[in-house]
C-alpha cells in the first residue's frame, strides 16, 4: 500500500451509531482511530470533511461535527439520502468504517482572532457549525475571541441536533446560544419563527464580527439580505457550500464553480469570493 | 538516429521484451492504441480513435481492492509500475500529457496511479507530415512537430524515420537502441518537413479567454447546445478530458473501488441528492465544457485544454463543430470588446 | 435535391412568417465533407440555411418530445415512424407538429465512403445524379450512390413518410423490407454469434451517443444510469456489460424501433448496433406482424393483445 495515497481511506471504528432526531433521519456517528499514526496524520480544522466509506458499499462525503479538541475521534451527523448513509444508518457499534481526508477548506478562524462571531445554522447543515462552536468554546481559545452569538433554527425541536449539547451551551455566558423552530409547539419555551426573521429580532453587530451561515438555500437566500441591512459586508460573511463531490481532490472535474473546485478550493468561501464566481450551484 | 521502416517491425518486437509496448494498431475497423507483441501489427502513422491518455489514465481502473472481516482488513491497491513506452502516438497526444500533468498532480493532491504510469512511460511521437482536415493543433499552441510531452519524436521521412530526442529520458532510450546516427542531409531534410507540416484547419483563439470573461451569462449559450445530444462521444475521446467517476464494486464487504470516465455533458455528472442540479440542461453542460477547456482550465493552470486533435469534430454524432463553435464566440458583442 | 431544399426553406420560411410555427427543425449544412447538421430555425432568415441532401442521417424525432411551442420539422420515412410511435406514447403532441415530409431514398455513410477510398481522407464530396465524386489529396474517386448508402438505409422498406402535413418530393418506389444480414446471423452457430457480438461490444465505450440519439430512448433515468440499484458496472471494459446494456436497450425497443439506425449512426466507435435492434425488428414483425410508427391509429404492440395473436414465442419448437 502507497502511504500517500489519498484514495486509500483509514480504518476508523464505529463507537456509537446515534439517533440524533426524532424523525430517526439523522445519525450521529462517532469513530475512533484503529491506528495511532493514522490519527497523529489526521489534522483538521473546522469546516473541513471527509469521505466516509462503508465496505461493501462506497463513500460519500460529509461534514465532520466533531472538533480538534475532542481528541481521538471523529464525529459526523449524517441523514439518510443514499446507499452509503443508509447502509452507515444500519451499521452496528464495533463495526470498521473507512475515512479519507479531511479534505477541503475550514473557516478562516485563525483570521477571525479578536472579532465577534456570529454563526447561523438551519436544519442538518449545523455539523460544521458545532465543530466550530465545540473548537471556539476551548478553554484555551476561547479569550482569542469577542462574543460568541449562535442562532440555530430547525423546523420543530426533535429535528434540532446535538439538543444536550445546546442546553449545556445555554447555561455558559461564554456563548449566546438562540434555538428557534418554525411555528409554536407546546412545551417549547425557546423562541419561535424562521431564522432571518429571528436573526433581524437578534441584530447581532457587524461591528469587528463576522458571521458564519450554513443551512439550506432558502434560508440562506433570506438571511443574507437581513445580514446586509445588520451592516455585514460580504467579506463578513463566511458559507459552506454543498456540491455533488467525488474524489475530494480536485481531479474527478464536477464539483467546479467556475475555476474553483469546491472540493479543494472550498466548501468555505466567503460572499465576497463567491460573488466573484459564476452563479452555478 | 535513423530507423529504417524495415526495420520497425523488429524493433518493436525487441522492445516489446523490456516493456509494455503501446502503438496504434487496426482492430476491427478502428485504429486504437494496443499493447503489442508483435511488430508487424503496429498501424504507425495512424490517428487512434481514442486518445493516448487512456495508457495513463485507462477507461476504467481497480484502484484498490477491500476485504473486511472477523480476521480484519486487507487493503491492496493496484497501482500499476509498468515500464512502457508510447510509439507513435500523435504530437497533440503528447502534448495533452503535459495538460493532464497539471490535473493529476496538483497543488495539493497526487494521483499516484496516473503519476506512476507516467513517470514509467515512454512517449515515442509521430510528427504528423499530413495533418487532416479536422487538425488545428497550430492554433491552441501545438503543432505538426510539437514536442510538448514527447520524449522521443519521429519524423518520417520515407523509407526511415528520423528520431530525435527531445528529453534526456529520450536520449537515453534512444541510445540503448543502437540506431545509426542521422547525416546532416537527413536533418536537412527532416527539418524542412517541419517547416512545411502546418494544420490545415484554423481557429483563432487570441483573446478568446477575455471573452469568455464576459460571457457566462450570455444568450450565446441559450441555443448553441440545441442539438446536442448529451453524449460523451466529445469528451471520452477528448484527449484533455480527466473527468471521472468513483464507485464500489462489491458484494458483501469485500469489493473493489473502481474509477471510470465521466463526462460533464451528462446530466448525472452534477445531480445532487437533494435533487437539485447546479446544471439541469445542456444550455449549461456545454457551457462548462467550452468554459472548462477555454477559460477555467487557462485561470487554474495557466494553458488551453484543447490540442486541437480534431476528435470531438469527427466524432461528434450530430456535427456540432468545437471550431465553428469558438469562431462565433470570437464574433459574439459581448458588450466589452477585446479583440 | 436542390429543389427540395428550395421548397423546405419556402415551406419553413412561410411557416415562421405566418407563425402557424415557432421553430422549424431541419438540417443545415454541415462542417465536414458528406455532413450536414440538424438545425433550428427560428427566423425567415435562419429558415434560408436549411438544406436537403443525402447526408441528413439524423433523426429529428429524437428534438420533438415534449416541446412547448408549435414545431414544424423536415422529416425523412424513418423521422416520421419514430414521430407516430412517439405520439402513440404521448410524448408528441401532433396538435403542435408540422410534418414537412421527405421521401428518401437513403443516406450515405461516411465510414463507407472512407473504406471505398482506402482509408484516405476526404475533403470534398458532389452528388451527381446517381454517382457521388469523393476527392482528397491526390484522389478522386466516382462512386455509385447505393454503394454508399448506410446498410440500414439499404435495406429499408419505408422512405415515404407514413404521415405528414405537406409532402415535398416525389414519393420513392415501394421496396420490401429486408432482413437479409439477420437472416445470416441467425444462421451461424452460437459460438459463432457470441463471438461475434462479444468483438463488437469489446469497442464500446459507454459515450451512450446511441442511446441519446435513439428518440425512442428517453426513460428519465436510464437503466445503466441508475444507482440504486445499480444494475449493471459501469466499466466500459466489460464486455459482458456491455451486451446487457444494449441487449436491455433492445428489448426495450421492441416494436417501438423504427429501424431508423439512428444509434447505429451515432456510435462513434463503428459499432453494429443494427444487428441487435433489427433483430427486434424482424421478430417484432414475424411473430406479431406488427412494425412500429407505420399507422397513428393502432396499439403499440406490447400494449396490446389479441386472441387470435400468433404466439410462436409460447410454443416449444
Ligand atoms: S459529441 Fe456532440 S452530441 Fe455528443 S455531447 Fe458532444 S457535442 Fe453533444
Ligand atoms: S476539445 Fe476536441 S479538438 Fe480539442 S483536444 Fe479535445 S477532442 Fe481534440
Ligand atoms: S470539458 Fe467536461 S468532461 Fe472535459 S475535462 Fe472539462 S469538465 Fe471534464
Ligand atoms: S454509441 Fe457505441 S460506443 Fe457509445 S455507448 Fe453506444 S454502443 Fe457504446
Ligand atoms: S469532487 Fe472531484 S474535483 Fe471536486
Amino acid at each position: 500500500m502507497n502511504n500517500n495515497n489519498p484514495y486509500v481511506p483509514i480504518p476508523m471504528r464505529l463507537v456509537k451509531n446515534f439517533t440524533e432526531t426524532e424523525d430517526k433521519l439523522i445519525h450521529t456517528f462517532t469513530l475512533e482511530f484503529v491506528n495511532k499514526e493514522d490519527e497523529e496524520k489526521f489534522k483538521y480544522l473546522p469546516g473541513q470533511f471527509a469521505e466516509v466509506m462503508v465496505y461493501g458499499k462506497g463513500e460519500a462525503p460529509f461534514g465532520i461535527a466533531s472538533a480538534p479538541n475532542e481528541p481521538g475521534i471523529l464525529k459526523f451527523s449524517v441523514a439518510k439520502v443514499g446507499v452509503v448513509s443508509t447502509a452507515l444508518h444500519l451499521l452496528e457499534e464495533g463495526s470498521i468504517v473507512g475515512v479519507r481526508g479531511p479534505l477541503g477548506n475550514w473557516y478562516p478562524l485563525e483570521d477571525l482572532k479578536g472579532k465577534d462571531i456570529v454563526i447561523i445554522g438551519g436544519g442538518f447543515a449545523f455539523t460544521t457549525l458545532r465543530s466550530t462552536i465545540q473548537y471556539l468554546l476551548d478553554p484555551a481559545r476561547r479569550g482569542d475571541y469577542g462574543e460568541l452569538t449562535v442562532i440555530y433554527g430547525a423546523r420543530n425541536p426533535g429535528l434540532l441536533l446535538y439538543k444536550d449539547e445546546i442546553k449545556e451551551w445555554e447555561k455558559r455566558d461564554d456563548i449566546n446560544m438562540i434555538t428557534t423552530i418554525d411555528r409554536p409547539v407546546e412545551g417549547w419555551e425557546g423562541r419561535t419563527g424562521f431564522v432571518p426573521a429571528v436573526t433581524k429580532e437578534v441584530a447581532p453587530s457587524a461591528e469587528n464580527s463576522a458571521c458564519i451561515i450554513c443551512g439550506p438555500p432558502v434560508m440562506i437566500k433570506f438571511t443574507q439580505p437581513v445580514l446586509e441591512e445588520l451592516g455585514f459586508t460580504p467579506e463578513q460573511i463566511i458559507m459552506s457550500l454543498e456540491m455533488r463531490m467525488k474524489c475530494g481532490l480536485g481531479m474527478c472535474g464536477r464539483c467546479n464553480i467556475g475555476s474553483k473546485f469546491v472540493c479543494k478550493d472550498g466548501p468555505v468561501f466567503t460572499l465576497a469570493e463567491l460573488k466573484k464566481l459564476p452563479n452555478e450551484y | 538516429m535513423i530507423i529504417n521502416k524495415r526495420e520497425i517491425a523488429g524493433l518493436l518486437e525487441n522492445l516489446a521484451k523490456e516493456y509494455r509496448v503501446y502503438a496504434p494498431v487496426e482492430k476491427d475497423g478502428n485504429v486504437l492504441l494496443e499493447v503489442i507483441e508483435e511488430g508487424a501489427e503496429a498501424a504507425l502513422g495512424a490517428a487512434t480513435k481514442k486518445p493516448a491518455k487512456e495508457i495513463l489514465f485507462p477507461q476504467s481502473e481497480e484502484l484498490f481492492s477491500y476485504q473486511l472481516s472477523d480476521e480484519g482488513l486487507r487493503m491492496e491497491d493496484k497501482i500499476d509500475k509498468t515500464k512502457t513506452v508510447a510509439f507513435g502516438i500523435r504530437p497533440c497526444d503528447a502534448k495533452s500529457m503535459i495538460l493532464l500533468d497539471n490535473v493529476f498532480h496538483n497543488d495539493q493532491y497526487e494521483d499516484v496511479y496516473y503519476t506512476t504510469r507516467r513517470k514509467n512511460t515512454i512517449i515515442v511521437s509521430l510528427g504528423c507530415s499530413e495533418p487532416e482536415s479536422t487538425c488545428f493543433c497550430t492554433s491552441v499552441g501545438g503543432g505538426p512537430f510539437n514536442t510538448d510531452g514527447s520524449d522521443v519524436l519521429l519524423i518520417d521521412l520515407g523509407e526511415k524515420y528520423l528520431a530525435e530526442a527531445v528529453t534526456d529520458q529520450g536520449k537515453e532510450f534512444l541510445s540503448k537502441l543502437n540506431l545509426p546516427e542521422a547525416g546532416e542531409e537527413e536533418k536537412a531534410e527532416a527539418e524542412g518537413i517541419k517547416k512545411q507540416a502546418q494544420a490545415t484547419s484554423e481557429v483563432d483563439i487570441t483573446g478568446l479567454k477575455e471573452k469568455l470573461d464576459g460571457m457566462f451569462e450570455h444568450p450565446y449559450w441559450d441555443r448553441l447546445h440545441e442539438k446536442c445530444l448529451g453524449c460523451a462521444a466529445c469528451t471520452y475521446l477528448c484527449p484533455t478530458c480527466h473527468c471521472f467517476d468513483i464507485a464500489d464494486e462489491a458484494k458483501d464487504k469485500n469489493g473493489c473501488r473502481v474509477r471510470n470516465w465521466d463526462s460533464c455533458m451528462f446530466p448525472l455528472f452534477t445531480l445532487h441528492g437533494s435533487g437539485h442540479n447546479p446544471r439541469p440542461s445542456g444550455k449549461e453542460r456545454w457551457r462548462q465544457r467550452l468554459m472548462h477547456k477555454f477559460k477555467y482550465f487557462v485561470e487554474r493552470y495557466n494553458a488551453t485544454a484543447c490540442v486541437g486533435c480534431g476528435r470531438c469534430i469527427k466524432n461528434c454524432p450530430v456535427n456540432l463543430d468545437i471550431r465553428q463553435v469558438l469562431a462565433e464566440i470570437k464574433a459574439q458583442d459581448t458588450g466589452s470588446e477585446v479583440s | 435535391m436542390q429543389n427540395i431544399t428550395n421548397v423546405i426553406k419556402d415551406t419553413a420560411k412561410k411557416l415562421l412568417e405566418e407563425k402557424k410555427v415557432d421553430l422549424v427543425v431541419g438540417f443545415a449544412k454541415g462542417s465536414l465533407p458528406l455532413r450536414s447538421t440538424p438545425y433550428f430555425a427560428r427566423t425567415a432568415e435562419e429558415a434560408e440555411r436549411l438544406v436537403w441532401d443525402e447526408y441528413c442521417e439524423n433523426n429529428l424525432a429524437n428534438y420533438l418530445r415534449n416541446r412547448e411551442e408549435k414545431v414544424a420539422v423536415v422529416a425523412k420515412g424513418c423521422d416520421v415512424r419514430s414521430i407516430v410511435a412517439l405520439m402513440k406514447e404521448n410524448q408528441i403532441d401532433r396538435e403542435k407538429l408540422y410534418i414537412i415530409g421527405v421521401p428518401c431514398r437513403g443516406m450515405i455513410d461516411r465510414q463507407k465512403a472512407g473504406e471505398l477510398v482506402g482509408g484516405k481522407e476526404i475533403l470534398e464530396a458532389e452528388v451527381k445524379g446517381e454517382e457521388v465524386v469523393l476527392r482528397g489529396k491526390g484522389f478522386e474517386e466516382k462512386v455509385k450512390k447505393e454503394e454508399l448508402l448506410y446498410d440500414t438505409c439499404a435495406r429499408c422498406a419505408y422512405g415515404n413518410p407514413a404521415i405528414y402535413d405537406e409532402l415535398v418530393g416525389e414519393e420513392v418506389p415501394a421496396r420490401e423490407a429486408n432482413f437479409k444480414e439477420i437472416e445470416e446471423f441467425e444462421a451461424l452457430g452460437a459460438e459463432e454469434r457470441a463471438e461475434f457480438l462479444a468483438k463488437e461490444m469489446s469497442k464500446c465505450i459507454r459515450c451512450y451517443a446511441c442511446r441519446n440519439a435513439c428518440p425512442m430512448c428517453y426513460c428519465e433515468t436510464c437503466f445503466v444510469d441508475s444507482s440504486t440499484p445499480q444494475w449493471i458496472s459501469k466499466r466500459a471494459y466489460s464486455v459482458k456489460d456491455n451486451l446487457i446494456f444494449q441487449g436491455v436497450r433492445v428489448f426495450h425497443q421492441l416494436g417501438r424501433c423504427a429501424d431508423c439506425g439512428a444509434c447505429e449512426r451515432a456510435c462513434p466507435m463503428g459499432i453494429k448496433l443494427s444487428l441487435l435492434t433489427r433483430k427486434g425488428v424482424k421478430d417484432v414483425k414475424e411473430m406479431f406482424d406488427y412494425e412500429a410508427g407505420l399507422n397513428p391509429n393502432d396499439k403499440p404492440v406490447l400494449n396490446d393483445f389479441n386472441t387470435d395473436d400468433p404466439q410462436p414465442f409460447l410454443m416449444k419448437e
